[in-house]
Parts: C-alpha cells; sequence; structure tokens
C-alpha cells in the first residue's frame, strides 16, 4: 500500500474509532431532531393566566366593541377544541375614563400598575381615530406593556379594532358595507417556478409551487451538513499535527515520508472521516424521507456536487488547520489562530440570506467564486429553485481545486519547517518564510 | 561505496552556525560513533543526513545517491526525542511504522522483535501504558523493524537503566554483524570506545577528530600515566617533564610533556613517595577530547555524564 494511504488509514481509524466520533455522529442529529421535537412539544406552551387591560378611550366608541369582541373570544376561543383543556389566556378588559387634566400623571399610574402586575398592559386610544383625515394627530392607539414588541393581545387588538373602525367608517359615508368589503377583498399572490418540457412526453409540465422546505430548508440543510461534515473531517486534523509535533512523531515520520504526502495522507484521512459522516446522513435523509413522503425534498440532482464540494473544503481547510497545528508548539497558540481559519469557514454562514434571496445575483455569484466560499456558497446557489448557468459550479469547483492544492503545498513547506521548530510561537512574517522558501 | 558521504557542509540557524565545513565518510557495515557535547552539532548533522533538514552549501550522498527526501525506505531513523502515538497499541504503532517503511514481513518482525526485548505481553497494550525504558525499547524497534540498510540512532542509550541499555547495545552490533551500517550519537565517550569502529567528534560545529579508535590514539602515543600512590597525590605537580591531568582520588593521571622519558619520571616519584600501581598508557577518547576541544568541553562532558 503507499505510504501516503498508509498515513491516510492511520488517521481514520484513529479518528473514526473514538468515542468522541460515534457520539457526536448520533448526538448531532438528536440534538437537531430533539430541538425540533422541543419546539413542538412547547408550542402550546403558553401563559393561560388572565390579561387585564386597561383601555383608556378618547374616542368614545372603541372600548364597548374591545369590551364585546374580548368577552366573545373569552367564551369561545380560550380551549383546545379537542381535549376542552385551556390553551389561551382570556383577556379581561377594565375601562378607565381619560383624565384629560393631566393625561401624563394618569399613564404614571397606569405603568405602576402595569410594574405591580395589577394589570397586564394599557391602551391609550385618541379621540380621533374615526375619522383620521380630520385630525391626524388625534388618531392614534398606542398600547404599553412591559414587552410590547412580542404581545399577542397587541396584535388581537389591532385586527379587532381596525376591523371595527373599518366598518364604522364605511356606515358614517353611507356606502353599503358588505359591498364595499367585499370590493377589497385581497388576493394572494401564488409563488410558482417556471414551466418546462417533460423531455420523455414532450408535454409541457404543470409549474412546481414554491415551497418553503424546496426554497430554504433544503438549501439550508446542506450547508449546515457541509458545515458539519467539514468540521468532523478538517478539525481534528488540527490536534493530529498538534499532537504529533508535541509528541515529537513528525520527525520519525519525516523519516519514512515527504511532507507533501504525509500532509495529503492526512488530509485524505480526514476526507475519509467526512464522507463517513456523509454518507451515515445522506442515506439516513433519504430513508427518512422515503418514510415520512418527502422524497421531493431530496435534491439528487444537486448531490454529487455536494460530495465533490465536500471533498473539497475538507481538503482546503483541512490543509490550512494543519499547517496550523505545525506552525504551532502547543494547543494555546494554535487556539489564538483559529479565528483567521474559521472565518473562511464562517463568512457563508453569514450571507446565506442575502444569497438565497438573490441567488443569481452579483453579490451571490461574486461571493461563490471566492474559492474558500465556492462549495457552500455555490451549492447553495445550486440547490435553490433557480437555474444558475451550468458553467459556473465548475469554474468554482476549478478555482477550489488550485486554491487546494496550492494549499496542500504551501502547508506542507510549513509543516515540514514548523514541525522541527520549538518554543516562541511564529509570527506571520515567519510562516511567509517557511511557505517561501521551505 | 560508502553508506554515508558528507562533502563541505555548512549549515546555520540565523546567525548561529550549526555546522562548519563538515566533510565526513562512513563505510558500509561500520559502527560510527558521533560523540560531543550538546549543542556541537551532533543532531544537526544527523538530521542533514536523514534530509529533514537541508544543508546550506555541500553535498550529502547516502550509499552514493544525493537524496533531496527524508523518505528513505533504506536508512531507519531514531531521533534524539521519541515520538509514539500514546493511544495506539504497540503491535499495531510499530506494524504501522515498519509499513511506512515499505518494510518486509513486517508483522513477523514485530513479534520477533517484542519477543527478543521481552516486550511481547505489552503488544496489544497502549504505548501510554508503557515505562520510559519500555518506550525506548518500542521505539527502538520501530526503527529497525523494516530492516533497513543503515540506521541512525540519536542519543540511544539516553535514560535508559544499565539492563536496557546493554539489550540495546547487544541489538546494535547484532544488526552490525548482519551487514547493518550503524550510526549512532552520544555523549558517553566510554560506549563510543567500547562499541564504535570509527568514531567523530564534533565541537561547536566542526570536525575535531574522525577514525578508528586506535587511529586517534596513536596520534597521541603512550603518553599517559595513571598512578596510585601513599599520601598526598599533590606531590605530583612537582614531578618535572609531567603535568597532572586528572586526580580520581584513588587514582592520578599524568600527561608526559617535554617528550620527558616515563622511567625517569617513575624514578622521581618513587623518590618521593611509594607507588602502588604504575601503568603507561594510551591517553582515553575523553582525554583526547578534552585536549582539543579544552576545557569548557570536559565541563560540558561531565555535567552530562553526571
Amino acid at each position: 500500500m503507499n505510504k501516503t494511504l498508509k498515513i491516510a488509514v492511520r488517521e481514520y481509524n484513529v479518528t473514526v474509532r473514538t468515542k468522541g466520533f460515534i457520539i457526536g455522529l448520533i448526538l448531532a442529529p438528536v440534538l437537531f431532531s430533539g430541538s425540533l421535537i422541543a419546539m413542538i412539544l412547547f408550542e402550546d406552551k403558553v401563559d393561560t393566566t388572565d390579561k387585564t387591560i386597561v383601555l383608556l378611550d378618547s374616542s368614545g366608541v372603541v372600548a364597548p366593541i374591545v369590551e364585546e369582541k374580548a368577552r366573545e373570544r373569552n367564551e369561545t376561543a380560550l380551549c383546545d377544541e379537542e381535549t376542552g383543556k385551556q390553551v389561551r389566556p382570556a383577556y379581561l378588559i377594565e375601562r378607565v375614563a381619560p383624565d384629560p387634566e393631566e393625561p401624563e400623571r394618569q399613564k404614571l399610574a397606569l405603568s405602576d400598575r402595569v410594574r405591580n402586575k395589577e394589570i397586564t398592559a394599557f391602551v391609550v386610544i385618541g379621540a380621533g381615530v374615526r375619522k383620521p383625515w380630520e385630525d391626524p394627530g388625534s388618531a392614534f392607539i398606542s398600547y404599553h406593556s412591559e414587552n410590547s414588541l412580542f404581545s399577542d393581545e397587541r396584535g388581537w387588538l389591532s385586527w379587532n379594532i381596525n376591523d371595527y373602525l373599518h366598518g364604522l367608517r364605511i356606515r358614517d359615508a353611507g356606502l353599503p358595507e358588505q359591498e364595499v368589503r367585499n370590493a377589497f377583498q385581497p388576493i394572494e399572490v401564488k409563488g410558482l417556478g417556471l414551466v418546462s418540457l417533460d423531455k420523455k412526453t414532450g408535454e409541457v409540465e404543470e409549474p412546481e409551487a414554491t415551497d418553503e422546505g424546496k426554497a430554504l430548508g433544503v438549501p439550508l440543510a446542506m450547508v449546515m451538513l457541509m458545515f458539519m461534515m467539514m468540521m468532523f473531517g478538517a478539525m481534528p486534523l488540527l490536534n493530529s499535527v498538534l499532537e504529533e509535533k508535541m509528541q515529537k512523531i513528525a520527525e520519525v515520520l519525516l523519516g519514512s515520508i515527504s511532507p507533501f504526502d504525509l500532509m495529503m495522507g492526512k488530509l485524505l484521512g480526514g476526507v475519509g472521516v467526512a464522507l463517513t459522516g456523509l454518507i451515515v446522513y445522506v442515506a439516513a435523509g433519504i430513508i427518512a424521507s422515503n418514510c415520512l413522503e418527502w422524497e421531493q425534498y431530496v435534491p439528487y440532482d444537486v448531490l454529487p456536487w455536494f460530495f465533490i464540494y465536500m471533498v473539497s473544503a475538507t481538503f482546503m481547510f483541512g490543509a490550512l488547520l494543519s499547517a496550523v497545528g505545525a506552525a504551532c508548539s502547543e494547543a494555546k497558540e494554535a487556539q489564538s489562530l483559529m479565528p483567521f481559519i474559521m472565518l473562511p469557514m464562517m463568512i457563508p454562514m453569514f450571507v446565506l440570506i442575502p444569497v438565497l434571496k438573490e441567488p443569481l445575483g452579483g453579490f451571490a455569484t461574486g461571493m461563490s467564486f471566492v474559492p474558500f466560499f465556492t462549495p457552500m456558497l455555490m451549492l447553495l446557489r445550486q440547490s435553490t429553485q433557480s437555474t444558475i448557468p451550468a458553467w459556473q459550479p465548475w469554474v468554482g469547483l476549478a478555482g477550489v481545486i488550485f486554491t487546494t492544492i496550492f494549499i496542500v503545498w504551501v502547508s506542507g513547506r510549513i509543516f515540514r519547517v514548523g514541525i522541527l521548530m520549538q518554543g516562541k510561537p511564529p509570527k506571520i512574517k515567519d510562516l511567509l518564510r517557511w511557505a517561501v522558501r521551505g | 561505496m560508502a553508506a554515508v558521504e558528507i562533502e563541505n557542509v555548512v549549515k546555520t540557524f540565523g546567525k548561529h552556525r550549526a555546522v562548519d565545513d563538515l566533510s565526513l565518510e562512513v563505510p558500509r557495515g561500520c559502527v560510527y560513533g558521533f560523540i560531543g557535547p550538546n549543542g556541537s552539532g551532533k543532531t544537526t548533522t544527523l538530521r542533514m543526513i536523514m534530509n529533514i533538514i537541508y544543508p546550506d552549501s555541500g553535498t550529502i550522498r547516502i550509499f552514493g545517491t544525493e537524496r533531496r527526501e527524508a523518505c528513505a525506505d533504506d536508512v531507519g531513523y531514531l531521533p534524539e526525542e521519541r515520538g509514539l502515538y500514546k493511544k495506539m497499541k504497540v503491535r499495531s504503532l510499530l506494524r504501522f511504522y515498519g509499513g511506512l517503511k515499505n518494510g518486509k514481513d513486517v508483522n513477523r518482525e514485530v513479534d520477533r522483535w517484542l519477543e527478543k526485548f521481552d516486550l511481547a505481553e505489552w503488544a496489544d497494550r497502549k504505548v501510554e501504558t508503557l515505562s520510559k525504558g519500555m518506550s525506548q525499547k518500542v521505539q527502538f524497534i520501530g526503527t529497525v523493524v523494516s530492516k533497513p540498510e543503515m540506521i541512525i540512532l540519536d542519543e540511544p542509550f539516553t535514560g535508559l537503566d544499565p539492563v536496557n541499555t546493554d539489550v540495546i547495545k547487544e541489538a546494535v552490533l547484532q544488526l552490525q554483524a548482519s551487514g547493518t551500517t550503524v550510526i549512532f550519537s552520544t555523549h558517553d565517550m566510554g560506549t563510543a570506545e567500547r562499541m564504535c569502529d570509527f568514531i567523530f567528534m564534533i565541537f561547536k560545529g566542526r570536525k575535531v577528530l574522525d577514525g578508528t579508535l586506535a587511529s586517534i590514539q596513536d596520534q597521541y602515543g603512550s603518553d599517559t600515566l595513571r598512578l596510585r600512590i601513599d599520601g598526598d597525590p599533590g606531590l605530583l605537580r612537582e614531578i618535572p617533564g609531567t603535568r597532572l591531568v586528572r586526580d580520581h582520588h584513588k587514582l592520578q593521571e599524568l600527561r608526559i610533556v617535554d617528550k620527558a622519558d616515563p622511567q625517569a619520571v617513575l624514578a622521581a616519584i618513587m623518590s618521593k613517595t611509594r607507588v602502588k600501581y604504575y601503568e603507561q598508557a594510551r591517553p582515553t577518547l575523553h582525554d583526547i577530547f578534552v585536549r582539543i576541544a579544552g576545557r569548557e568541553a570536559e565541563e560540558t562532558i561531565d555535567e552530562q555524564d553526571a
């Protein structure tokens, strides 16, 4: 067996046969699905204690309808229809006459009542809400509570008050309410894909509906999986090289194998580890999607690219991490250099949303051609429902391969010099000198 | 064809000249000892022979060819600082090391060496469970298990107890007997004297001695007197034509200077005190080294011997 392969096999075995790898492989999806299960389980875990809302209504028309709607809601909508168990809080409306002399004092007193947990919130309704065009200054409704941003009550009030005011204004104008409401019936703009021709039958196929799962879920899941596998495959290389350096094993190895071949062997081992994890997950994903009848979500056309990009990304970042390991003489030093390696791995994660929104835009295209970002971002663009030009993945891949070979070569040189260096950590200047002079 | 030919090799680290214009030829099948105090350039020279580091100038040929890579399957290398994967099992580790050198019958050789070194029952245990001496023996097996034509051992006996030292020495001599060329470095002059066919001394990067022990000693003749006398050894300082070089308390060493007659020297001593023991001998390697490298070198060697 070739020496590089021997190094790869050892590297693969020591990583894959550890408890950490097996536990990590099982634990990652358990944690992931566990958090989903937790979200579903705790979805209905809402606070069902009564919410008392004080209304300061200067308009004279809003408070009665809010009281009526709250009563209706409390009678009909608090309990789960199937179980009969209360799942929502009751809204208790308390009407307080606005104090025209000292409105601010009155708000302060009500705020104190909120702070003392006597009431949940208070709502100030301006006098001009019925005809806002006449006096815009008095046409306001303000909701005051300790957490008004995420308050369900605010949404409920907004919907019911506005719905009532719309009807009131239509009637004030002497118009038939139902006709006007019909006239303003909104129509949803449905998102669909492009129409294409079925190559077998020659018939025009129905366009696919825009599906959140396909548009967001699949690309994000692929990128997250790639990130996770890269961490599985590439991260152990840092410690492995560091161990070889600290335990003085490197000198023994360099007596048997060239630095480049040693690096390649270690990287191949890392890629093997990443592929093992990936095969387990992809196989589990396909089986699970078949069982759950989610086959349409498995992007079979992008899977080969996924494998190719993941292999090249593991090579590229594995080489960088090995070089860091070779350049440092203790774990602490390596940690201080980690952010520089993690940054190119993390940047694609920061730009996921802009790339997903416009996969064919200049920003997404440009970013996906930066070799460090190509594996994740090109894959992300390919796995959206947009069709990216066929040449782009190939050009991106060529960039990744050239960069990877270059990094492996440079890392090999740093490795050979760095592995025998002890004492003070190298400066960037030293690393560059080692890379150039070997 | 020589096993190793070194010609005018220079290696500097920053401003420090670690090896200075070194030329050396190691014949095949011999035991060649590299001696000298720490920091003298032994390890740098060995690493250059292994191509782990490259010389700034000069050439190094191994079995007649100049090599650019360290991956020489015909040369086994035991570095000064031992390196073993702590989490690997002894047998797997040795098979891995032997495999990396493309050794033949590695599996059988591993078992044979483990048996020979009384390590068979440790074969399936992790390296981290071994004692220091055992680890060193495992490291030695890792160097020789692929049956290389030449082995380079950097300080192979350091840190070993006398029993294990003898085990490794015996193994080295057996390998030589079977045709293997052995180069080892040591700061123990006695070991070098007893084991080496050729001795090379390096001090401050420069070659100070090179040759067989006999040829080296021949250069200095039988100019050393070893004596045991009654009374104060200090009186030996006053004997004309000699210089007291060492006082071992029970034994004193004098060096004859100015071509003095040893018999006259003996007569002069006997006129002052009783002589219990007298020997006219060739200088030891240690003495020769001290003469060349000076007292400073002797102190560094004595520290290591201690």
